[in-house]
């Protein structure tokens, strides 16, 4: 049975669009079949991220409107067979998604494949609640910082009014994904820790993802991280999650940039 | 929004007494519809919504001046539901009807009444009042930025946080197992006896029977400490439990 | 990380300008009621196929590539040989799974 999955996180900027590609793409690596569902109508990002924006031909809005079909508007992943796109369109706005086609698509992909995975704009508006409607698990973003903190929470109470599960009386699971997370400011005492996170929130932690330039890189080249650099930190991160995601126990771990034998050589040019 | 309803079987008929938060203009006028105007810019929606009921007995108005503040009132959001403490000749159907008429001494109506008002109260249906078994509103999970929990009827408690950002309004105590955060409101319909609980401090606003302090007004060193909130005249204490 | 990416590390920034230059140039294009080719393009190709075989949309795939000097637009018609069908024949396809 397909798992739909929102990514989500009230505020911009915590790395939703990230996370989604990675995620996706980690779930793919691992023998998953998933598709990543762009819900930013009017301001998509994830084809850039996932570098297919040169090959967006149909989207969302066009398919739940019927002028294209979902196949032809699903656009396959170059480098990673089982890993697809759905993306948003650019030019629309937000009006033009209604809940009957956001749940007519969703329903078909879920006949499609293992993992739904629907990337929620920022906010609490109609995109944001249309992209967490339908989702049986909802994965929250959130910087280790108040005001994502904050915003998160409200999500968190949004995902248990405002989704179909909610309504029916069932729980949406939930998981915090904790990013740009800094070890060395967190031991500074300049960054909330992680059990302060934990602490507000009440939500099970799916990962923690340091703050590393490996995720930059990955994005200037339109390629997820996990994938661009699987060695990375961030990407060990997201493919941890991803296992705890399929429901594998996965000991919980910051990785760290390992120093590897050239690093050593020409010294710690990241530090 | 939660709010639960405990309606009190009788066999004749059913007396419900509801919440409203009571307001007493003072002359001039036209500053204190200046004051509200402020009050309703820094506490944002607690009086835009709820029931409202115009205490008129600090002041003495026509009935065309009457109509004059509650639709001024309305204007700001403020939806008048009664009239109270003016002259029953004042009043004509089309302004919000009245209940009570007897001038009384002015303000609060739920501190434990002395013996001779009591018949009159009585005799009043819509009073609001403390209840002496209050119900209690149990909530077992945290209270999330945002929501907000409406209990007039009696005790909030709550198994969790109340998140920043998270509102509870309670006609009685508060008792918050958890980190308090958010703004906690007890006593709203008029008990000043009402406390508020909670096992870690780091509330925005407390306030206890319409008396309130801010964060940045509670003593930094409660925080995060195990604290209760209560009443002495009209201010807000907060001692330390441990 | 192999050798080879070590010494290409600074090297991403470039890309990143090139991709985004690529983008909004036909992005700028398209939101400014400039005519989008390829899709002027897929549309007439679709029509002209469409005047002789019906097309059964479920049979159609589009593809583009928009590159920095030259774009690709592949449009994959599956044109059944018994052209100008019975509307009875045509076929209800199942969505595929996966990857194919």
């Amino acid at each position: 049975m397909a798992k739909v999955v929102v990514v989500t996180s009230g505020k911009g900027g915590v790395g939703k669009t990230t996370s989604t590609a990675a995620l996706g793409a980690a779930l793919a690596q691992h023998g998953q079949n998933v598709v990543v569902v762009d819900f930013d109508v009017g301001l998509r990002n994830l084809d850039l991220v996932m570098g297919a924006e040169r090959r967006v031909v149909y989207d969302l809005i066009n398919v739940t409107q019927g002028i294209a079909k979902l196949p032809q508007a699903l656009i396959r992943d170059k480098r990673l067979e089982r890993l697809a796109l759905l993306p948003a369109s650019q030019t629309r706005d937000k009006d033009a998604l209604t809940e009957e086609g956001v749940s007519r698509v969703i329903n078909s992909l879920k006949q499609m494949f293992d993992w739904v995975i629907c990337d929620s704009p920022a906010g609490i508006e109609r995109g944001a609640t249309l992209a967490m409607r339908f989702a049986d698990t909802a994965i929250i973003v959130t910087n280790p910082e108040v005001s994502s903190v904050r915003d998160s929470d409200r999500i968190i109470g949004i995902l248990d009014a405002k989704t179909v599960k909610a309504e029916r009386g069932e729980r949406v699971d939930k998981h915090l994904l904790i990013s740009r997370y800094d070890p060395a400011r967190a031991a500074r005492g300049e960054m909330l820790s992680i059990e302060d996170v934990l602490e507000i929130l009440s939500t099970p932690l799916l990962g923690i993802i340091p703050e590393s330039e490996e995720v930059l890189r990955a994005s200037n080249l339109g390629s997820p991280v996990t994938f661009n650099n699987p060695s990375s930190a961030p990407a060990r991160a997201y493919l941890d999650a991803a296992r705890r995601l399929m429901g594998e126990e996965v000991e919980m771990t910051i990785p760290t940039e390992k120093q590897g034998f050239l690093g050593k050589l020409f010294g710690r040019r990241a530090a | 929004m939660t709010s639960v309803a405990n309606p009190r079987q009788s066999p004749r008929f059913v007396c419900r007494s509801y919440m409203a938060v009571a307001l007493a203009p003072e002359p001039p006028l036209v500053d204190w519809i200046a004051d509200i105007e402020q009050k309703i810019r820094d506490t944002g929606s607690f009086l835009v919504g709820p029931p409202v009921v115009l205490d008129l007995s600090s002041v003495k108005l026509s009935k065309s001046a009457i109509a004059h503040l509650v639709a001024q009132l309305e204007q700001r959001g403020v939806r008048v539901m009664g009239v109270e403490n003016v002259d029953p000749s004042q009043m004509d159907t089309a302004l919000p009807p009245l209940l009570r008429s007897t001038k009384r001494e002015s303000a609060d109506v739920s501190v434990p009444a002395p013996k001779a008002r009591e018949t009159q109260r009585e005799k009043q249906q819509q009073v609001r009042e403390t209840r002496s078994a209050p119900a209690t509103l149990l909530l077992d999970k945290p209270v999330r930025s945002g929501q907000s929990i409406y209990f007039p009827d009696g005790d909030v408690t709550v198994l969790g946080s109340v998140g920043s950002g998270a509102e509870l309004v309670a006609g009685g105590s508060i008792h918050v197992y958890g980190t308090l955060r958010g703004r906690a409101m007890a006593g709203s319909n008029g008990n000043a006896r009402a406390r508020i609980f909670c096992t870690k401090i780091e509330a925005e606003l407390l306030a206890i029977d319409g008396h309130y302090l801010t964060a940045d007004l509670m003593d930094m060193a409660l925080r995060d400490r195990p604290v209760q909130a209560w009443l002495e005249g009209s201010a807000l204490k907060i001692s330390a439990l441990d | 990380m192999n050798l080879f990416n070590f010494f290409k590390r600074q090297g991403t920034a470039p890309v990143a300008r090139d991709r985004l230059q690529i983008l909004l140039a036909y992005e700028r294009g398209s939101t400014r009621g400039a005519p989008d080719l390829l899709a002027i393009l897929r549309e007439e190709i679709l029509t002209a196929v469409g005047r002789h075989v019906q097309i059964d949309s479920n049979r159609v795939n589009v593809r583009v590539d928009r590159g920095e000097k030259v774009s690709t637009l592949e449009v994959d018609i599956e044109i059944p040989n018994a052209v100008r069908m019975a509307p009875r024949r045509k076929r209800a396809v199942p969505m595929q799974r996966s990857a194919s």
